[in-house]
C-alpha cells in the first residue's frame, strides 16, 4: 500500500531561513494530524506538500506523488482548507463553491450540483445564496470546507479547521471531519493546535518543533497498545485470581489494597478477566486502561532535545 | 453527498480537459462584468464610433447620396485608404484604453484581497493558467473594441467598393492585426499588473492613468533638458501610434508631425514589448500562493 506521506531528508528555506530540517518518515495512515506549537513548521510543510514552497534538499511525496516534480497531478487529488480567510467576498457561497469545483476540472453542471452538495452537507444549505463576505467566521470555515470537498478529493488537507468556531461549531466540524473520514476512502491531513481535534479525528500523529521531527506517533497502535494494560482495584482477590490470570497469560503485579496491574497478551480479551474474578467470587470495584493521552505524548515530544523520527 | 442523504460522496464522473480551465476564469469574470450597467454602456460607448465610421463607409461608396447632400467635389473628399483606418485605430485604440481601465483593476485584486489565491493554486491550475484567464478577459474585450470592428468596416468597405478595391488594400489586415494585438497586450498586462499591486478599484485605475502619462511627461522633459528625443520612448501613446503610421505606411506622415526627430520602429516595438515584460515581472512577484518574508 501506497504511504499517505513520505518525507524523505525533506529540507525548506524561505527568506534564506531553514525552516524544515531534513525531515523523513512515512505515515502510513490514512487520516494524519499535523502538531507542533507556533513557528514549528507545519503550515509550511503543507505549503511544500502542495508544491507552493520548492525544497531545498530531499523530497516529500503525497500518495507516492512527488509534490515538486508531480505537482499538478498531486494537486488535483487534492482538497485544501487555508488557515487563513480565503474567499471570494462578493460571490455567493454556492456560486463560489461552484467556481472552485470548476477550476478543479468538474463540468458546469457537475460543480453546480455539487456545490449544493456540499453546501448542505457542511450545514450551509441555508446561507448559500449569500455573499461570502458576509458570513461569521465560522460560517467562513464551513464554505472553505465546502470548496475543499465540493470536487471529490482523495486527500483533505486542513489547516487549523476549528480556529474561530464556538464549542458547538468546532464539534459539528469535528463530527463533519470524521463522517468523511469514514465514509469514503479520503486520506485526512489536518494540522491543528487542538490536541483534541487531532485526537478525535486522526490515527496518527506527526509532532514538529523547531522544524524538526519531534515524533511520529501511530494513535491506533498506541490505543491498542494501552488497551491490554489493566489497572484494578479488587475485594477478595487472594494469590488463586493472579494465578488464574497468569494461566491465561498475563502477567500480574499485585500492590496493597487489592490493587493490580495486569498486562493481557493481545488474545486475551477483557470479559475473561471478568470471568475468572466472577468464578473466584472476587469483586472487580475499579477497572482502568491505563491510556497515554495525545496531550502526555505531546509534551513527552516537546521535552525531548533531540529529533527522533521514531515512534515514542 | 445528495442533498437529502446528507453524506459524503467522492466525485466518480468525467472532468473537463486540463488546457480548458483557465477559461473558467475568463467566463466567470464575464458574468460578473455584465451584471453592471456602466459597463455594458461603457462597451455600447466604445463601438458607437464604429457605427459612424461604417456610415462614412456607405456615404463613400454611394454617390447617389453624395449627390444628394450635395457633398461631391472635384477633390473626392469621401476616401477609405489607410489614413481612414489610422483614425479609426487611435480612436478605437482610446476607447479599448478607457475599458481596459474601468475593467482591468478588479480582475486580481478581488481575488488577492481575500486571500483566495491559494484556493486557486492548491488546484491543477498554475500561476500561468491564472494569468491566462485573467488576460483573457481583456483580450476579448478589448479585441471587441478594436481589431474586430476595424475588420468588419474593412469587409464593410470591400464589399461596397468595386474595382479591386480588396485585393489592393489587402495588406492592411495585417498591420490591423498587428497593432491591435500589440496595444491590447499592453493594456492588459499593465492593467493585471496594477491590479496585482493595488486593491482599491480607484486607486488602481489612477494608478494605471499614470502609467501612461507620467512616463511620458517624464520623456518630454528629460527630451528638452538633454536635446533628444529619445525621451519619447517613454510615450506608450505614442510608441503605439508610431508603430501603427509604420504599419499602414501612412505617406502624410501626419502622426509624426508632432515629433520633432524620428524614433524607428524598432524602437517603439521595443519600449512596449518591455512594458510587457516588466508587467510579467510583476505579476511574477505577486502571484504567490504564500509570501515569503525574507530575514
Amino acid at each position: 500500500m501506497t504511504p499517505t506521506i513520505e518525507l524523505d531528508g525533506l529540507e525548506v528555506q524561505l527568506g534564506g531561513r531553514t525552516i524544515l530540517h531534513s525531515l523523513t518518515g512515512v505515515l502510513k495512515s490514512r487520516a494524519i494530524g499535523l502538531l507542533g506549537p507556533n513557528g514549528a513548521g507545519k503550515s509550511t510543510l503543507i505549503n511544500t506538500l502542495l508544491g507552493f514552497h520548492v525544497p531545498s534538499k530531499g523530497s516529500a511525496r503525497v500518495l507516492g506523488l512527488n509534490s515538486h516534480t508531480s505537482g499538478k497531478a498531486l494537486r488535483s487529488l487534492v482538497g485544501y482548507m487555508p488557515e487563513n480567510d480565503a474567499f471570494i467576498s462578493k460571490m455567493s457561497g454556492v456560486r463560489f463553491v461552484r467556481y472552485m469545483a470548476e477550476i478543479s476540472g468538474l463540468p458546469s453542471e457537475q460543480a453546480m450540483e455539487r456545490a449544493h452538495e456540499a453546501f448542505v452537507y457542511v450545514g450551509l444549505g441555508e446561507a448559500r445564496y449569500r455573499p461570502v463576505g458576509t458570513y461569521s467566521l465560522g460560517m467562513k470555515q464551513l464554505a472553505k470546507l465546502a470548496q475543499a470537498i465540493a470536487h471529490g478529493p482523495k486527500v483533505l488537507i486542513l489547516d487549523e479547521p476549528t480556529n474561530g468556531m464556538d464549542p458547538p461549531a468546532r464539534k459539528r466540524l469535528i463530527e463533519l471531519i470524521r463522517e468523511i473520514r469514514e465514509a469514503s476512502d479520503i486520506c485526512l491531513l489536518l494540522s491543528s493546535h487542538l490536541l483534541r481535534d487531532v485526537e478525535e479525528t486522526c490515527d496518527e500523529v506527526l509532532i514538529l518543533r523547531n522544524g524538526q521531527i519531534a515524533s511520529i506517533c501511530n494513535l491506533v497502535e498506541e490505543r491498542r497498545a494501552n488497551r491490554k494494560f489493566l489497572e484494578l482495584e479488587t475485594i477478595g482477590a487472594e494469590a488463586t485470581f493472579t494465578t488464574a490470570l497468569e494461566s491465561l497469560g498475563c502477567e500480574c503485579a499485585v500492590f496493597n489494597s487489592g490493587r493490580i496491574k495486569v498486562v493481557m497478551p493481545d488474545r486475551v480479551e477483557i470479559r475473561e478477566v471478568f470471568k475468572v474474578a466472577a468464578d473466584r467470587g472476587v469483586q472487580i470495584r475499579r477497572m482502568n486502561h491505563r491510556r497515554d493521552s495525545l496531550e502526555d505524548i505531546f509534551l513527552n515530544a516537546m521535552e525531548q532535545t533531540g529529533a527522533p523520527d521514531g515512534r515514542l | 453527498m445528495a442533498v437529502y442523504k446528507r453524506r459524503y460522496n467522492s466525485y466518480t464522473g468525467s472532468l473537463t480537459p486540463a488546457w480548458s480551465r483557465f477559461f473558467v476564469l475568463t467566463r466567470f469574470a464575464f458574468a460578473d462584468l455584465f451584471k453592471s450597467r456602466f459597463f455594458v454602456l461603457l462597451l455600447i460607448l466604445c463601438i458607437v464610433p464604429c457605427l459612424f465610421s461604417a456610415g462614412y463607409i456607405f456615404v463613400a461608396n454611394n454617390k447617389t447620396l453624395q449627390l444628394l447632400m450635395q457633398l461631391r467635389s472635384e477633390m473626392d473628399f469621401f476616401k477609405v485608404e489607410s489614413q481612414y483606418f489610422i483614425v479609426i485605430m487611435i480612436v478605437q485604440a482610446e476607447a479599448a484604453f478607457l475599458l481596459n481601465c474601468w475593467v482591468g483593476p478588479v480582475l486580481i485584486s478581488g481575488d488577492l484581497t481575500n486571500g483566495a489565491l491559494p484556493l486557486f493554486l492548491s488546484r491543477p491550475f498554475s500561476r500561468a493558467d491564472y494569468v491566462l484567464g485573467k488576460l483573457a478577459v481583456l483580450g476579448l474585450l478589448l479585441s471587441a473594441v478594436t481589431w474586430i470592428p476595424c475588420l468588419l468596416l474593412f469587409s464593410l468597405q470591400s464589399g461596397l467598393a468595386h474595382n479591386g478595391w480588396i485585393w489592393s488594400h489587402l495588406w492592411m489586415v495585417v498591420p490591423i492585426l498587428l497593432c491591435s494585438a500589440i496595444w491590447i497586450l499592453t493594456l492588459s498586462l499593465i492593467s493585471l499588473a496594477v491590479s496585482a499591486w493595488v486593491k482599491l478599484r480607484i486607486v488602481a485605475t489612477g494608478v494605471i492613468f499614470i502609467t501612461f502619462f507620467i512616463p511620458a511627461g517624464l520623456g518630454e522633459m528629460f527630451n528638452h533638458i538633454m536635446g533628444t528625443y529619445w525621451g519619447a520612448l517613454l510615450n506608450f501613446t505614442y510608441m503605439f501610434r508610431i508603430i501603427l503610421e509604420r504599419g499602414f505606411r501612412d505617406p502624410y506622415r501626419l502622426l509624426d508631425q508632432m515629433s520633432r526627430n524620428e524614433i524607428p520602429i524598432l524602437a517603439a516595438w521595443a519600449s512596449l514589448i518591455f512594458v510587457c515584460l516588466l508587467s510579467l515581472v510583476i505579476l511574477n512577484a505577486r502571484l504567490r500562493a504564500r509570501e515569503t518574508v525574507r530575514g
